[in-house]
């Protein structure tokens, strides 16, 4: 398959494997979008447009290399082994289209077989009728073998499709076990402190509201509300850069200070 | 009906909200699959998780499944002796061998019928 591209901006029209545009300028969010987008279109009339393979999963991570990118770079090396899906859509549509001219032909058949039949019975000349008909058969057979091609093609990409989702699947099953993974890691981490964050939310100063759910905040300690978490998190974690507290939990900073025994800037309450 | 999966834990996601959102539009609901009514909402739904997720989303229209018109009766009585033998250890192959019941290559080569 080749791997050739076309770039066009506007008039300006640049082929190769590699091309520059830098001195067209055009911004980069747009060229990626050409290039992901398959329907885009392609016609001379659209400002910019790119002619190229089809981008496959892992594209999404590394399509795009700027500084100001974020890279998920296992995510993304989860993607390297994904082959690009065929195109189903262009298949589907294609077929959709043929399936219809050769049931429009067929009626169009079938009409003036019944329009020559009446007329052979009235005893009238067919001739012309004859010569519509040979033409429209012509053309039936001809949307019949389209449409035989346009079935295997389909169920070419369906075949192939499977080869892509089979991949899928075992990547959805990585990540499923990755977070699954992540959340017994956690939870062993959580537990090792649990009972002191519990303590922290039992003394946190002010009105521990209970979070949105409405369930008692002695019963469990995690359905508190927000600023409440917060402080029993940083009075349990050994905070040494300063917590900027935007809240009236505390008579004074020093006491906050104290409390959370962590350095301590006060600012007003934000709204 | 239509036949929805996804192939990612973010369209799984998104299938299950739209699942929780539109439960008149479900007729099942798999781990990661559902089956939708079929209706042009359903389809409309189907559509929109194949616009956010693309290729992870897999759409396939089912249609009920009519043991007496899809299949001759001796695929039926075949079903039915074979589950009925006496000796559970004998493969189709070797039940069907020399009996009227159809052979299993001759039942993978035969379409179901319309």
């Amino acid at each position: 398959m080749s791997d050739r591209l076309t770039v066009r901006v506007g008039d300006e029209r640049r082929r190769g494997r590699a091309v520059d545009c830098s001195d067209l300028s055009p911004a980069a969010d747009r060229v990626v979008a050409a290039v992901r987008d398959e329907t885009a279109d392609r016609s001379d009339s659209a400002p910019l447009s790119v002619t190229c393979p089809t981008a496959g999963p892992v594209h999404d991570h590394v399509g795009l290399v700027s500084p100001s990118m974020t890279l998920r770079t296992r995510t993304a090396l989860a993607d390297v082994d994904v082959p690009a899906a065929p195109d189903l859509e262009r298949a589907r549509r294609r077929l959709a289209g043929t399936e219809s001219a050769v049931d429009e032909c067929r009626e169009r058949v079938a009409t003036l077989r019944g329009r020559i039949q009446a007329r052979r019975e009235d005893g009238r000349e067919t001739t012309g009728l004859e010569g519509e008909l040979a033409e429209a058969t012509a053309e039936l057979s001809e949307h019949e073998t389209e449409r035989a091609a346009a079935r295997e093609a389909l169920s070419m990409a369906r075949r192939e499709a499977r080869a892509s989702r089979d991949a899928r699947e075992r990547r959805r099953r990585l990540e499923d076990r990755l977070a699954n993974l992540k959340r017994t890691a956690r939870d062993h981490l959580v537990e090792a402190v649990r009972d002191r964050y519990a303590a922290a939310v039992t003394a946190a100063p002010g009105e521990a509201r209970p979070a949105d759910d409405g369930s008692p905040a002695d019963a469990d300690p995690f359905a508190v509300d927000d600023v409440t978490a917060a402080l029993a998190v940083a009075r349990v974690a050994d905070v040494r850069a300063p917590v900027v507290l935007a809240c009236d939990r505390f008579a004074d900073p020093a006491a906050a200070a104290a409390w959370l025994d962590a350095p301590v800037i006060r600012v007003s309450p934000s709204a | 009906m239509l036949l929805v999966v996804t192939y990612s834990r973010a369209a799984r996601g998104t299938l299950r909200n739209v699942c929780r959102t539109h439960e008149g539009s479900v007729v099942r609901r798999f781990g990661r699959a559902a089956l939708l009514a079929e209706t042009e909402f359903a389809a409309f739904q189907a559509l929109r998780l194949r616009e956010k997720h693309g290729e992870d989303v897999q759409i396939e229209r089912t249609r009920p499944f009519n043991e007496f018109e899809t299949v001759d009766a001796e695929v039926r009585e075949a079903a039915r002796a074979y589950e009925n033998r006496e000796r559970p250890s004998v493969p189709y192959s070797n039940f069907a061998a020399g009996t009227d019941f159809p052979d299993p290559e001759r039942l993978r080569e035969r379409d179901l019928s319309r």
